[in-house]
């Protein structure tokens, strides 16, 4: 069936080193498309509640859609859905570049691991052929090196490789899945689910090709959407000529900019960190994922001083907001040489730099010490110790061992008051937009179905960069139920944030796809049963209110310049948007999809399966 | 003059859409491995994107190369191109250029090279950044 769909999912048992090939659930994928619905349709049903994510109980899966691979622009993603082990909650960590298409040329919509290797291995697929792997050789490498040696071993110059780096061997709790170099599906904690299973890589070499109908049509389509949608969407000029370090500028301004552990949100070294000093300092060539036309990555390459050498793709705003400015860093050679380190080492750029961050903090305020650091004089502003701090977190050397499982365990370790500085919701470090001048981002942040995350919901847009009122709850819920809407369907398909795309293009591009008619409404209700479902699976594993967290510091500790001065988020606003929100969703008042709604949302399926509607 | 098409590299953004374009309208389906431009991607060193495509050089050994010859001159288009019914796949021709500009379909069934879709390439319409050229 040419409908996009490689029609096949790839099943492995690592314990049994059993590996079967069976028909993807067509009937799920009528209702969640692909991507993050799908990926949750099935790890609802196949993930035991409760388990623990670093046993050999969890699931881990790999999806991709039916857009992926082909030449639909901003499509050429997959996702890493399984149980986070930094959260409890489900994860859904999406990367670009190439992996993700390779996956369907080799054949398969999606891959589903359970159990655990008795010794390292790795997954390796070639055109429809998967085969386990000894991965003895890999373990203890990094993901560069990673990614050459299987290419070397496998004889397949152009395999790509999705891998977890020495952080997520050593089950960091902050460790990404990293595929073609400097793509990452960074957040939750996917790595360690990796590493847990002894499962190094998934590698992939495909040369099958994604079947759609009516080709030439399809062909027109696309070619006239890329142009007209895409290269010249006004909405996407940022992208073309900055990508996203243009944020840098836009947050200071607003004064949201997180600076030295969240104490301030204007960084006075911020000149040195946007995009005009990646443009003029450190751009080497601008770089795309497979089958974008706008290419907002930059090929970055420090030129001179103590980081000489250092590359990377970005850096991206979140990576130059939580590891630069937060850590007083004013240096984009310095930001450079941390992501690097980060990508081979497998650590998420955002979480690294935030958990870095913190422990500045705590150094400053003397609850570290350099018996702590391994002797490194980890003030704000340090380059030299900054730079170190990614292989500490990912050999777990000294503090690196409490900072590798995120900010909020690592405090509750240090303990001495530690506990009430960290900067979080449900264990995910908060991304780089400081709520106290956009409050919406706290609600967006608590209610997020993988924990504090602007994937989900982005209200800054509106206010803080926007024309809207940055302090007012009013209207701050109806934002992020449209946002989680309009996102769930797109993290579906699976869509490029950066693309501002209608619903009703993407309902064009789902008819063009799979034949089947859709419209603005038909997409609209699988964006609310996904969000539906992942909020379910959360209060499956018992996530209530008291969950969706606003941390006491955004709360207690108002900022200090600019236009953020003495600004905060009250507690009243946070308790009035979380209930407006709650009940925009129809969900009860421990924030659970009741019955009713679940029913409504197309998914009486899973009631029964739902212990707290009992 | 070589009619091939030509590339401003340093331009190219890795998108490989030209790949998927080709692939799309040259064997009905998308599928890079089967385009016959090739862009792969050299990361992190030397950090750049490397094109491989049919120059249609002037010296052309491909042509002399080919022990059936299968590499025939396109009268029309003024290039050199593979007739799929005779190229027997012996991979002659992907030795003999000095480019990289051809190479066996995935399958080994016959060799892949530019043919300029015929006088207007798809990939020089579709690519975003302005790379290509005929
Ligand atoms: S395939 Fe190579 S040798 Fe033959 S015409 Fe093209 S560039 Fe020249
Ligand atoms: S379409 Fe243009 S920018 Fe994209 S890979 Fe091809 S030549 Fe490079």
């Amino acid at each position: 069936m040419a409908d996009g769909y490689t029609g096949k999912v790839l099943r492995v048992d690592l314990t049994s080193e059993k590996i079967a090939t069976e028909p993807i659930n067509r009937e799920w994928a009528k209702r969640f498309i692909g991507g993050k619905g799908l990926g949750a349709r099935y790890l609802f049903e196949e993930l035991k509640p409760g388990v623990d994510p670093l046993s050999s109980d969890n699931v881990l899966m790999i999806w991709t859609g039916p857009l992926v691979g082909t030449m639909v622009p901003l499509t050429s993603r997959y996702v890493v859905i399984t149980k986070s082990p930094q959260t409890g909650t489900f994860l859904d960590s999406y990367a670009g570049g190439y992996f993700g298409p390779e996956l369907k040329y080799a054949g398969f919509d999606g891959v589903i691991i359970k159990g655990k290797a008795s010794k390292p291995v790795y997954l390796w697929i070639k055109d429809g052929k998967p085969e386990i792997r000894d991965a003895k050789n890999l373990w203890g490498k990094d993901n560069f090196k990673t990614e050459a040696l299987i290419r070397k071993e496998t004889g397949e110059s152009h395999a790509r490789v999705a891998s977890t780096g020495p952080a997520g061997e050593k089950l960091s709790l902050i460790a990404g899945v990293t595929s073609d170099l400097t793509r990452n599906a960074g957040r939750g904690g996917g790595g360690a689910v990796f590493g847990s299973k002894n499962l190094k890589a998934i590698a992939c070499r495909g040369t099958m090709g994604v079947e759609v109908p009516n080709i030439d049509e399809f062909v027109k389509m696309s070619k006239e959407m890329l142009l007209k949608d895409v290269v010249e969407n006004p909405d996407h000029a940022g992208s073309i000529t900055d990508g996203t370090p243009i944020i840098v500028d836009m947050s200071q301004n607003a004064a949201i900019l997180p600076t030295r552990d969240w104490s301030s949100g204007e960084f006075e070294g911020s000149a040195e960190i946007n995009s005009d000093a990646i443009k003029t300092r450190v751009l080497v060539r601008r770089k795309a994922c497979m089958g974008c036309g706008l290419a907002c990555g930059s090929w970055s390459k420090a030129r001179k001083g103590m980081f000489k050498g250092a590359s990377t793709e970005g850096p991206e705003y979140e990576t130059i907001g939580l590891s630069g400015s937060n850590c007083g860093i004013k240096s984009i050679e310095a930001i450079i040489k941390f992501a690097e380190e980060c990508d081979k080492l497998g650590l998420d750029t955002m979480s690294a730099g935030s958990v870095t961050a913190f422990a500045m903090d705590l150094y400053e305020r003397k609850i570290l010490t350099k018996k702590d650091t391994g002797g490194l004089d980890l003030k704000f502003g340090n380059e030299e110790a900054f730079a170190k701090m990614p292989a500490m977190i990912a050999s777990r050397e000294h503090i690196g061992d409490a900072l590798a499982d995120g900010s909020k365990r690592a405090a509750r370790k240090i303990g001495k008051g530690a506990e009430k500085l960290v900067i979080e919701s449900k264990g995910s470090e908060y991304p780089a937009y400081d709520p106290r001048g956009s409050i919406g981002m706290a609600l967006a942040y608590a209610t997020s179905d993988r924990g504090a995350d602007h994937n989900r919901a982005w209200p800054v847009a509106q206010d803080a960069y926007g024309s809207g009122d940055p302090w007012n709850p009013d209207g701050k819920a109806a934002i992020c139920v449209e946002d989680n809407t309009r996102t769930s369907v797109k993290w579906s398909f699976i869509f490029c944030d950066f693309y501002a795309v209608s619903f009703k293009n993407m309902a064009k591009y789902y008819t063009a796809v799979t034949g089947a008619p859709a419209d603005e409404e038909s997409l609209r209700s699988i964006g609310k049963r996904v969000w539906n479902l992942t909020r379910a699976f959360n209060a499956r594993e018992g996530f209530t209110r008291k969950d969706d967290n606003l941390p006491e510091r955004m709360e207690k500790e108002p900022l200090q310049s600019g236009k953020t001065k003495g600004k905060a988020v009250p507690r009243a606003d946070f308790e009035k948007m979380l209930s407006e929100y709650y009940k925009l969703w129809n969900w009860d008042d421990q924030g659970r999809p009741t019955k009713q709604t679940l029913q409504e949302a197309g998914l009486g399926d899973i009631v029964g399966k739902l212990p707290y509607l009992k | 003059m070589s009619k091939g098409l030509k590339a401003e590299k340093e331009k190219c953004t890795g998108c490989q859409l030209c790949m998927l374009v080709c692939s799309g309208t040259h064997v009905s389906k998308f599928n890079p491995s089967e385009s016959r431009i090739n862009v792969e991607d050299k990361f992190p060193e030397p950090g750049e994107f490397k094109l491989n495509y049919c120059l249609q050089c002037d010296e052309h050994p491909c042509v002399e190369s080919c022990p059936v010859e299968a590499i025939v001159f396109d009268e029309g288009l003024g290039i050199y191109v593979v007739d799929k019914e005779k190229c027997t796949a012996c991979g002659a021709c992907v030795e003999a250029c000095p480019y990289e500009g051809c190479w066996l379909d995935p399958s080994g069934t016959y060799s892949i090279k530019c043919d300029l879709c015929g006088g207007t390439p798809q990939c020089v319409e579709i690519c975003p950044k302005g790379v290509l050229k005929r």
